[in-house]
C-alpha cells in the first residue's frame, strides 16, 4: 500500500448543486436515492388516498426527444415528458410495474442487497406482477432511471461484473458488513472487479495522476506486469469491450472527485474508437442519465494513423465494420477533431489493428514506446 | 313449327317465293325429341350418375316452380329406390318426386310430359326449369335405358289422375299406356316417377349437396329426401313467407334475335282479337242489338279496334252479335277475298265473301295485312310505347305505318340488327323478378351454417342484353363453419349449381378481387360465400345449367357485391380483434389498483392502506366503456415501456 504523501489527492467533498454527481459522497448519494424512492411512494399514496388516479411524468426517451448537448458534450433528454396514468386502462399494467419496481428497489437498497436484471425479472413473479419477458422488466427499470434521474446501479441493480481496476487508490466501503473498511487497489496484482461494493465505495485518496483505460484484459495484465501504474502514476481500468455503466460512473468519479485525467487505449478499429467516444460522451440509450460521461477523456489510440505510423500488422475490415463506419459518420460527435479524421482514415485504409499487434515489435513495445509517446502527444490534444 | 307444313299459315307467312328457303325452319326435318335423344349430353344426361342427378333436379325444379307461382308453401318429397338392390352399379333406379303444388290440368298431362316443347312462347318469366324440356328429357332417358314407362299423377280437388306414359321419340308424341282416376287424400299436387339406369354411388354426394343447397335457397320449403338405403334427410321450412311469384313479361327489344323476331311477326299476324258482346254493347251505349251496325257506322271514329273488328265480322259474316263467341276465324284470304270460319257448336266450316259495306271491309283487310310496325312493337315488347316505337323506327329507317305483313326477309334482319344498336330503349323491367330477399337469405344461412358472422347484400337490378337480372350474395364466417378456406355455393334462379365451378363467372370474380386488401384470407379462413343470380334468362354456357357465362354486366354486379361483403367481414374481424383485447382487460383495475396501493403504502412508509375503493368503481366503469368500443383518450406514448432507443449508439 502506498503511503500517503503530499501528492495524494483527497476526494473533494464540496457538494455542488442539485446534480447527483460531482463531489457528493456515496453515502450522500445513497441517502438521496432512498429519499427519492420514498417520495415517489408518498406521492402515489396520497393520490390514491385522495381518490385520484395517481400518475407519473417520465421524461420521454423517444428519438425525437434525444438531443446532443454541445455544452455537456453528451446526449441528453429534451423537455418532453410522458404521463403514465393509472386511470388509463392501457397504462395500468406498466404503471403498476413501475411502482412495484420502486418498492422492490427500496427494499434492495435498505437491505443492502444487490440484484441483476435477471433477478428483478424473476423477483417480480413473487408479487404477481407478471412481466412478459425480461425485456419488459428491463424497460421498466430504464423507466425508473429516467423518472428519478438515477442509474440502476443507484438502485443496487448491477449487471455481472466484468471490468477491472488496479492502482494506488484507497477506497472505503459503504456496503453492509463492510462499512468503514478500507482497501488499496494495488494490493492484488490481478486487479479488482468493479462491482457493487467498489462502485459504491468512497474514494479516499490516491497517488495517481491519471487514469489509463484499456479495452482488453490482456493489455491490462501487461500493464500491471510492466508496472505502468508506478512508472506513469496511473490507475489502470480494463473495460473489457464497451464500458459498463458502473465502470463509466467510476471513471467519472475518478475524473471529478479525484481530478484525474482519463486516457483511453483501444484497439485500432471503428469499435475501439466508439468505445472511447462512449466513455467520453455517453450513449443515446443512457441519455436520461448524467453521471456517466467523462467529457474531457482523451483517446490516445490506437488511431488509424498509428497503424501506419507504427507499421502495425493489420486485418481487413469486415463489411460489418464498414457499415458501422458509415453509421457513425452521421453522429454529430464525429464531425470534428481526431474523431472525424481518424474515422475517415479507417474508412479509407479499410484495415484494423489490435492493441496486441504491438507485440510484433516486442512485448513491451506498447508500454515502453507507444504509451509514453502517446501520452506526450495527449498533452496537446 | 314450320310454316310450310301448316296450311293455315300460308297467307300469313312472311315469305314470298323469293325468300321461302330462308324462312323455312330447319327442324321440321328432325323432331325436337329426336334431336335431344341424339344429343342428350347437351341436356346434362351424359352418364348414369349425372342422369340420376339431372332427373332429381328437373323434377324438383318443376315442383318448386309450380308452388312458387301458386304461392303454395312447398312440401317436396324425393325418393330414389333401386329396382333390384342386388344388381351392381350402375343399375335401375326409380326416382319419385311428389309435391303439393297446384297440379297440372289432367288433360294436358300427356302433352306436358310426352312432347318436347320448343320455342312457342315469347314471353319470359324467371323460372328454375326451362319450360318442361327437362322433365321430358328425364322420361326420355329413362325410357331408352330401361324401356319402362313413367308415371305421372296430377291431383286436383282430392282427385288423382294417374297416367302411365312413354314417348314416341321420332314423332315427338306421348304414348299413354294407362290412365286411371282415384280419390286422393291430398288436396292438390303432382307426383312423377321415372325409372332409369343410374349410378347412385357416384351421384350420391352431388344429389345430397343439391338437396341441401336447395333447402338453403328455399327456406320456405319442407323437403324430404329418402335414399336407396332408406335413410331420410329432412329439411323443415324456417319461414312461412313466400316471395311474390315472378311475373311473366314481354321480351325486351335488346334481347331479341332475328329468328325470334320473325316468329313474333308470324305470331302476331295470326292473331285476331276482337271484343266480346258485352264490351261492344258498353261502347255502343246501346241496349238494342237491332240497327247496331247503323249506329256503328255513325260512331266508327269513337270505337276501339277490337270492337270494330267484332262489328266488322258480324257485318261481313252476317251473324248476330250474340254469335261472335260461337265462331272461330280460320283464315282471311286476301287473294280470293274470302273469310273462312267455323261454327264452334256444330263444327261446320263456312266461307263468307270479303266484300261489301265499308268501313267493315277495309277494317278486316287491314287486320289481314297485320298490324303496323308501331303497333307491332308496342304490343310485343316491354317498355315500348308508340313514342319510343316511332323514334326507334325512324332510327332504323322504317315507315312506322308499314304493316308487318309487308316486311321482307331482309327487312326483318335489318330490324333485328337495329334493335341491338338502338340505345334509346328504356332498361328492362326488373320488377318481374322474384328473389327471396336479404333477410330470408341471411336467416337461411344462419340456420344452416350457424356462423359467427353473416353479411348479405342485394345489388340493384341491372340488365344484360335486354334481360333484367339481380345479384344477391351472402358471406358467412366462423362459428360452426369448419372449412379451411372459402367454400362457394352458387345459385341461379333459386337452383344450386354444382358442377364446373371453376368455369363460372363467380369464380372469375373471386379471383379478380384482392382479398388481402380487406385482410381476408380466403385460403385459410372458415368462410362460406353464397351467390345468387336472378334473371328472366340466366346465361348458362350449356343446356346442362351448371355454370354461368361471364357477361360483363353480371361480373360488375358480382364484383361490387363481393367487395361489399369483404368490407363487412373485414370490419367484423378487426372489431373482433379489438374486442378480444378488450375482453382481456376486464378486471384490470380490480387486479392492479390493490397492488399499487400496497406498494405505495410500503414505499411511502404509511401504516395503513390508502382509500382507493372509489377508484375501483370508476375503473369498472372505464372498462365497460372501453369494451363497448369507446376508447379512452390516450397519449400513445404513455405506455412507453418499450422505449425507442437510438440505434446502437
Amino acid at each position: 500500500m502506498v503511503k500517503g504523501n503530499n501528492n495524494k489527492r483527497m476526494s473533494s467533498k464540496n457538494s455542488k448543486g442539485r446534480s447527483n454527481s460531482d463531489n457528493t459522497t456515496q453515502r450522500e448519494r445513497k441517502k438521496r436515492v432512498k429519499e427519492l424512492l420514498i417520495q415517489l411512494g408518498k406521492d402515489v399514496y396520497r393520490d390514491l388516498d385522495d381518490g385520484r388516479f395517481p400518475e407519473l411524468h417520465i421524461p420521454s426517451r423517444s428519438v425525437s426527444n434525444i438531443v446532443y448537448d454541445k455544452t455537456l458534450r453528451q446526449y441528453i433528454l429534451g423537455r418532453a415528458k410522458i404521463t403514465r396514468s393509472s386511470k388509463n386502462i392501457r397504462h395500468l399494467r406498466s404503471f403498476t410495474q413501475l411502482v412495484w419496481l420502486a418498492f422492490f428497489v427500496d427494499k434492495l437498497v435498505n437491505e443492502g442487497k444487490t440484484s441483476t436484471l435477471r433477478d428483478v425479472y424473476y423477483s417480480s413473479q413473487a408479487f404477481d406482477i407478471d412481466f412478459e419477458d425480461q425485456a419488459e422488466s428491463d424497460h421498466i427499470i430504464t423507466d425508473l432511471e429516467a423518472l428519478l434521474s438515477l442509474s440502476r446501479e443507484d438502485f443496487n441493480i448491477y449487471p455481472e461484473e466484468r471490468s477491472s481496476i488496479f492502482g494506488d487508490l484507497t477506497i472505503e466501503y459503504t456496503v453492509r458488513g463492510y462499512e468503514g473498511r478500507r482497501l488499496n487497489l494495488s494490493d492484488h496484482p490481478d486487479g479488482y472487479l468493479i462491482g457493487p461494493s467498489l462502485s459504491s465505495a468512497e474514494l479516499v485518496d490516491t497517488s495517481a495522476e491519471m487514469v489509463i483505460v484499456v479495452e482488453k484484459g490482456g493489455i491490462f495484465t501487461r500493464f500491471v506486469e510492466e508496472n505502468v501504474h508506478r512508472r506513469f502514476k496511473a490507475i489502470i481500468v480494463d473495460t473489457t469491450g464497451q464500458a459498463p455503466r458502473a465502470t463509466r460512473y467510476l471513471l467519472k468519479r475518478l475524473n471529478t472527485e479525484l481530478r484525474l485525467p482519463v486516457h483511453m487505449l483501444t484497439d485500432g478499429d471503428v469499435y475501439g474508437e466508439h468505445i472511447a467516444m462512449v466513455i467520453k460522451s455517453g450513449s443515446a440509450n443512457a441519455a436520461h442519465l448524467r453521471d456517466l460521461t467523462v467529457p474531457d477523456a482523451k483517446w490516445l489510440g490506437v488511431w488509424a494513423s498509428d497503424i501506419q505510423k507504427y507499421r502495425l500488422p493489420t486485418d481487413p475490415m469486415t463489411e460489418h465494420d464498414i457499415k458501422r463506419c458509415y453509421e457513425l459518420r452521421q453522429d454529430p460527435r464525429y464531425q470534428s477533431g481526431i474523431w472525424k479524421s481518424e474515422l475517415e482514415l479507417f474508412m479509407k485504409i479499410k484495415r484494423k489493428s489490435e492493441l496486441e499487434a504491438f507485440a510484433k515489435y516486442g512485448l513491451t513495445k506498447i508500454t515502453d514506446d507507444y504509451l509514453p509517446e502517446k501520452l506526450e502527444e495527449a498533452k496537446s490534444l | 313449327m314450320s310454316s310450310t307444313s301448316d296450311s293455315n299459315n300460308s297467307l300469313y307467312s312472311i315469305s314470298n317465293s323469293r325468300d321461302s328457303r330462308a324462312v323455312t325452319p330447319r327442324f321440321s326435318e328432325i323432331s325436337p325429341s329426336e334431336f335431344f335423344y341424339r344429343n342428350r349430353d347437351l341436356a346434362g344426361f351424359t352418364n348414369p350418375s349425372r342422369a340420376l342427378y339431372m332427373t332429381v333436379r328437373e323434377l324438383v325444379e318443376n315442383s318448386l316452380d309450380a308452388c312458387d307461382l301458386s304461392l303454395i308453401l312447398p312440401e317436396i318429397y324425393v325418393s330414389i329406390k333401386a329396382v333390384d338392390i342386388n344388381e351392381g352399379e350402375p343399375r335401375q333406379y326409380t326416382v319419385t318426386v311428389k309435391d303439393n303444388g297446384p297440379g297440372i290440368d289432367p288433360d294436358r298431362v300427356p302433352l306436358a310430359f310426352g312432347k318436347v316443347l320448343y320455342g312457342t312462347k315469347f314471353t319470359l318469366r324467371q323460372s328454375r326449369g326451362m319450360f318442361g324440356l327437362g322433365a321430358t328429357m328425364a322420361i326420355l332417358y329413362g325410357q331408352i335405358t330401361t324401356n319402362r314407362p313413367a308415371t305421372v299423377s296430377s291431383i286436383r280437388e282430392r282427385v288423382a289422375y294417374q297416367y302411365t306414359l312413354m314417348l314416341d321419340i321420332q314423332g315427338n308424341r306421348p304414348i299413354v299406356l294407362n290412365k286411371s282416376v282415384y280419390d286422393s287424400s291430398k288436396e292438390h299436387g303432382l307426383e312423377v316417377s321415372i325409372t332409369l339406369v343410374g349410378d347412385y354411388s357416384k351421384a350420391q354426394q352431388k344429389i345430397k349437396d343439391y338437396i341441401v343447397q336447395t333447402a338453403l335457397i328455399t327456406p320456405y320449403a319442407d323437403i324430404v329426401f329418402e335414399e336407396p338405403n332408406d335413410n331420410m334427410m329432412t329439411f323443415n321450412r324456417i319461414m312461412d313467407k313466400m316471395p311474390s311469384p315472378p311475373v311473366e313479361v314481354r321480351p325486351h327489344p335488346a334481347g331479341i334475335d332475328v329468328e325470334t323476331l320473325r316468329r313474333l311477326i308470324v305470331n302476331d299476324s295470326m292473331s285476331i282479337s276482337y271484343a266480346s258482346k258485352e264490351k261492344v254493347m258498353r261502347e255502343m251505349k246501346s241496349k238494342e242489338v237491332r240497327d247496331i251496325l247503323l249506329i256503328a257506322r255513325e260512331r266508327w271514329g269513337t270505337l276501339t279496334h277490337d270492337t270494330r273488328t267484332t262489328l266488322s265480322l258480324i257485318a261481313l259474316l252476317d251473324i248476330p252479335l250474340d254469335d261472335i263467341e260461337r265462331i272461330r276465324i280460320d283464315k282471311i284470304d286476301l287473294v280470293n277475298w274470302e273469310i273462312h270460319y267455323t261454327r264452334l257448336l256444330t263444327n261446320e266450316s263456312n266461307i263468307a265473301k270479303l266484300d261489301g259495306v265499308e268501313p267493315f271491309k277495309s277494317h278486316i283487310v287491314s287486320i289481314a295485312e297485320g298490324y303496323t310496325l308501331v303497333e307491332f312493337l308496342a304490343r310485343n315488347f316491354q317498355r315500348v310505347g308508340p313514342n319510343i316505337a316511332r323514334r326507334f323506327l325512324e332510327f332504323a329507317g322504317f315507315d312506322p305505318d308499314k304493316s308487318i305483313g309487308m316486311l321482307t326477309n331482309d327487312d326483318i334482319v335489318r330490324l333485328a340488327d337495329a334493335m341491338q344498336r338502338y340505345s334509346g330503349f328504356l332498361p328492362p323491367d326488373a320488377t318481374c323478378l322474384s328473389n327471396i330477399g336479404e333477410d330470408a337469405l341471411e336467416s337461411s344461412i344462419r340456420s344452416m351454417f350457424k356462423p359467427e358472422f353473416v353479411a348479405v347484400v342485394q345489388r340493384p337490378a341491372s340488365a344484360y342484353s335486354g334481360f333484367p337480372f339481380i345479384v344477391e350474395a351472402g358471406l358467412a364466417y366462423g362459428g360452426s363453419i369448419d372449412s379451411k378456406g372459402l367454400r362457394l355455393y352458387r345459385f341461379a334462379n333459386k337452383i344450386p349449381l354444382l358442377y364446373d365451378e371453376s368455369n363460372d363467372v363467380v369464380w372469375k370474380v373471386i379471383e379478380d378481387i384482392d382479398w388481402s386488401r380487406y385482410k381476408v384470407k380466403i385460403e385459410e379462413m372458415p368462410m362460406i360465400l353464397v351467390t345468387h343470380i336472378y334473371s328472366t334468362r340466366i346465361p348458362y354456357k350449356t343446356v346442362g345449367k351448371e355454370y354461368v357465362a361471364d357477361r360483363p354486366e353480371i361480373e360488375y354486379e358480382l364484383k361490387n357485391a363481393l367487395r361489399y361483403l369483404a368490407r363487412r367481414l373485414s370490419l367484423h374481424l378487426s372489431k373482433k380483434g379489438s374486442m378480444a383485447m378488450a375482453k382481456k382487460r376486464l378486471g384490470l383495475y380490480a387486479k392492479y389498483l390493490p397492488l399499487i396501493a400496497r406498494f405505495s403504502m410500503e414505499l411511502g412508509r404509511a401504516d395503513k392502506e390508502p382509500r382507493y375503493r372509489v377508484l375501483l368503481r370508476l375503473g369498472e366503469q372505464y372498462e365497460m366503456e372501453y369494451s363497448d368500443g369507446n376508447t379512452m383518450d390516450t397519449d400513445q406514448e404513455g405506455d412507453n415501456s418499450k422505449g425507442k432507443d437510438v440505434a446502437g449508439m
